[in-house]
């Protein structure tokens, strides 16, 4: 005990950002090959989208993913990682030369105390991916960007380096192009696992061309298939707009940056100032609430006071809700066209009006597809913020509702070829764990799930009975037919002269 | 009320009627009008029970197949073909089961169209031609169009007669419990007749008992067994008999399902009501009864403690013969249920043998309970 409190200063080691980051790489999913794989696959993809959308293109995603490493002939079961090179093209803005190592090769580059929807939450996926590439093959990433307007390109060969945080440009060329292309593809090497992660990585694919059918994806595989989405919707989602944090939403070390960094002189023009939908009544009627003088300057808080004012922005009730402009649905049209990728008989979704979970706004689109190429059964798509949500289902909220739907009401059951879509957009998704897999039950979002299939139920359910009349009615008519060409056989044998149902049905 | 038997139609008479019902569908499709057929159907409200003559058709309330449905097109499409088949038979002069009525929906192309899965199906058509062709205002029986039923029931005694094989046959000589009766008993030709009585024995076992103990010929009387509930054809023959001037006596247990065998022979049934010549308004139930257990001059007094506790199903048999109206409307066996409700206990004919006698005095006891018995309804035994 003695000698672990007075252990020299030398052995404890400061780590970078990025080191610490890959030694707790499991919180972001890396935590296996065949895991890692997919999660690269899948944080590239969504930098990706999240850069053609940011320029306001539609999306033109090319995913190559090449095993590099021999496949073992003899080896059926590969056991063992092996290596691939993942190349994700997209035809974003591009990146301008300066800002290449420091958006690709450093992680958190930036903070900005503002809200949006966003997929990811640190932004560090796609970083990760690339630092799991580098630390398991040692091979450098390569960078080729261009923007729109621009007659040449950039080619950057670069590699992190992980315990100062900081990129190490290896080469670097400039490259000819057409001023019309722009974009950018990244290319590195990293280990995984193809034949654990196949399933997951082609239906992640698969999911994401639902959900954002207005980009078309290519998925080279390295079992030499080619899995195309073509584009089915031709314009983008609104963007969100950044918005200041509202009250109800913010923590004590969030709000003690915000003290700090602030330049108001006065507590009141602070709150009106850093907080959405906080006016000066409202902003009086906090301080009030919470015995604060709105004169008094930011600078003087102290921690308690700091804690104090926390905790009576969590409980007073004055605030109006939180702004859904930073939020960026799907909307109805986009999901109905995603839907049709499932060649379903029938379509119908509903967009719930915004709501709130702890200070954040969230809106949940809900879809229900019947029929057509559907599998019997149900089947349950999960998305956040336009990500599919792939593991964990039977721990999922939607999970919970669909399993307490009775679809007896709506004139359907359990085996009818089904399929469920669920989407929610927040600033906070209230996901259940670190992993990020599932939703969890909080009672604002299961209610707004609940009511948007039981709406889209009873347009199915509709539907469905509409067609099922049509083909009993069709069946009645097929089979009166052909009972009485049967009787009109037996007559004609019967009476000895012919007996005919012309008339009976018109020709038929 | 008495309602007399009609004249039996003949079979040109049927054919004809087959052929006009087919010609009036042809041309009712023909026209390009969708066939409705009438007929009266078998509900409570058709039927009335006369204690003279036993279930007789009202014909008050017609049902109506009708053809735009889907279900009665497959009804009338499995009437054609079924009418077509019996025509083709009777021209040949052949009969047919209802087993061979069925198989011959099993036709690859008939099978096709009309997909019948269960012989229920094809017997229903079978009542439903029976109360579609009428002659004269009458059900044509099925017999009469070749549909007959496999023979159920014998019948033993000095009877000599000559059924459809055309052979002559006494009764008492034609096999171990007698004559098998005909399938159809009005067509029988009945030459001489040389006993006071007939006794319908509900149990074959009995019913052999008393023909090997000589009983038939002790006591001048025929002995029919029914096999159980008894048959159409079993039925006609006791009608056929007491139209000779033949009283007709029942044994049955004592049980409700028995009064409702009894029943059946007494007045045919509500489903049935529309084939004319199957009740017997003069049968007489003999026994076994109430009385012969439970009354101070019981026959079988001695006996009382052989009889076993009524199930489930023959309590609610009871409950339910409180609603049979041939039951409910006669006071004999009106009595006779209400006593078993109340007692809760049955008895059966094998409870003779419970006296534990020889059988020399066993035979004593048959002659003497059939006498006696038979003296109390006005029949006179040798």
């Amino acid at each position: 005990m003695q000698a672990a409190r007075h252990a020299p200063l030398t052995d404890v080691v400061e780590l970078s950002v990025s080191a610490w980051f890959y030694r707790n790489r499991t919180i972001a999913g890396f935590d296996n090959p065949a895991r890692s794989l997919y999660v690269s696959v899948r944080e590239l993809v969504e930098n990706s989208l999240d850069a053609c959308e940011d320029a306001g293109v539609l999306p033109d995603i090319t995913v190559d993913l090449e095993r590099v490493s021999p496949k073992r002939a003899n080896n059926r079961i590969e056991s063992e990682p092996q290596v691939f090179r993942l190349r994700v093209q997209d035809n974003g803005i591009g990146i301008p030369r300066d800002v290449i190592p420091r958006l690709i090769g450093k992680m958190l580059s930036g903070t900005k105390f503002t809200l949006r929807q966003s997929r990811g939450t640190f932004g560090l996926g796609g970083s990760l991916a690339l630092l799991h590439g580098q630390v398991t093959t040692q091979q450098p990433v390569e960078v080729v960007t261009g923007t729109a307007g621009a007659t040449e390109g950039t080619r950057v060969v670069m590699r992190l380096d992980i315990e100062k945080n900081e990129p190490v440009v290896i080469e670097e060329e400039r490259t000819i192009k057409s001023p019309d292309e722009h974009g950018t593809a990244i290319a590195f090497y990293l280990e995984g696992d193809w034949l654990r992660s196949k399933r997951k990585i082609v239906e992640y694919f698969a999911q994401t061309s639902i959900i954002v059918p207005y980009a078309s994806l290519t998925f080279r595989a390295p079992d030499g298939r080619t899995y195309t989405y073509p584009r089915v919707f031709h314009s983008l989602p609104r963007p969100p707009r950044e918005m200041r944090p509202h009250p109800r939403g913010i923590d004590v070390e969030t709000l003690k940056s915000m003290v700090t960094n602030t330049r108001k002189k006065t507590l009141l023009s602070f709150m009106t100032s850093s907080f959405q939908r906080v006016g000066k009544t409202t902003a009086s009627g906090l301080l009030r609430y919470a015995g604060f003088d709105p004169e008094m300057p930011p600078s003087q808080l102290t921690d308690e006071d700091l804690v104090g004012l926390m905790r009576a922005m969590a409980s007073y009730n004055g605030f109006m809700i939180p702004s859904s402009d930073s939020l960026s649905p799907a909307g109805e049209e986009l999901l109905k066209a995603g839907l049709q990728r499932l060649n379903p008989d029938f379509v119908a979704v509903s967009q719930r009006a915004p709501s709130v979970h702890e200070g954040h706004p969230f809106i949940v689109e809900v879809g229900v597809a019947y029929g057509g190429q559907l599998e019997p059964g149900m089947r349950l798509y999960r998305f956040a913020n336009r990500i599919p949500l792939l593991y964990d289902e039977g721990s999922d909220v939607s999970t919970r509702v669909i399993r307490e739907l009775n679809l007896k009401n709506y004139g359907l059951r359990p085996d009818d070829p089904l399929a469920f879509l669920v989407h929610i957009c927040s600033t906070r998704v209230p996901y259940k764990t670190v992993g990020k897999e599932y939703i969890g039950d909080v009672d604002a979002v299961r209610r707004e799930i609940q009511l948007g299939l039981m709406a889209c139920l009873r347009r199915i359910g509709e539907s469905v009975r509409r067609k099922h009349r049509a083909q009993r009615q069709r069946k009645r008519e097929d089979r009166l037919l052909r009972y009485y060409t049967f009787m009109a056989c037996i007559l004609s044998d019967a009476t000895g002269r012919p007996v005919s149902t012309t008339r009976l049905f018109g020709g038929a | 009320m008495a309602v007399q038997d009609s004249p039996r139609v003949n079979r040109e008479e049927v054919l004809d009627m087959i052929n006009h019902v087919l010609e009036t569908l042809a041309e009712t499709i023909e026209d390009g009008a969708f066939p409705e057929i009438g007929y009266y159907g078998s509900s409570k409200k058709n039927v009335r029970y006369l204690p003279e003559d036993g279930y007789v058709p009202l014909n008050e309330r017609p049902s109506f197949i009708d053809g735009r449905k889907v279900e009665s097109a497959k009804t009338i499409a499995s009437l054609v073909y079924g009418l077509t088949r019996f025509k083709e038979h009777l021209t040949q002069g052949m009969s047919m089961s209802l087993r061979d009525f069925y198989y011959m929906h099993k036709v690859k192309h008939v099978q096709d169209v009309l997909k019948i899965s269960d012989q229920s199906e094809t017997n229903r058509l079978v009542n439903l031609c029976e109360r579609i062709l009428r002659i004269r205002g009458e059900s044509v029986p099925r017999e009469e169009f070749g549909v007959v039923s496999s023979p159920k029931g014998t019948f033993y005694g000095d009877v000599t007669l000559s059924d459809l094989s055309g052979k002559r046959i006494n009764c008492s000589q034609a096999g171990e419990y007698g004559w098998f009766i005909s399938s159809r008993p009005f067509d029988v030709v009945i030459h001489e007749m040389n006993i006071d009585a007939a006794l319908l024995v509900e149990k074959e076992a009995m019913a052999r008992n008393l023909i090997e103990l000589g009983l038939a010929e002790e006591l001048r009387v025929g002995i029919g067994a029914l096999f159980g509930q008894p048959g159409r054809n079993m039925r006609a023959w006791a009608h056929r008999l007491a139209d000779e001037g033949v009283p007709v006596l029942v044994l049955v247990d004592m049980s409700p399902w028995s009064l409702r065998i009894f029943t059946t022979i007494k007045a045919n049934s509500i489903e049935l009501a529309n084939i004319r010549g199957l009740a017997t308004p003069g049968a007489r139930l003999l026994g076994l009864t109430t009385d012969d257990f439970w009354s101070k001059d019981g026959m079988l007094a001695g006996i009382e403690h052989s009889l076993e506790r009524m199930t489930k199903s023959d309590i609610l048999c009871a409950q339910q013969n409180k609603k049979i109206p041939a039951i409910s409307q006669d006071p004999v066996l009106r009595r006779e249920n209400e006593r078993l409700l109340k007692e809760q206990r049955k008895g059966e004919l094998e409870a003779f043998k419970a006296f534990g006698l020889p059988v020399r005095e066993l035979r004593k006891l048959y002659i003497r309970y059939i006498r006696e018995k038979a003296r109390r309804l006005d029949v006179k035994l040798l």
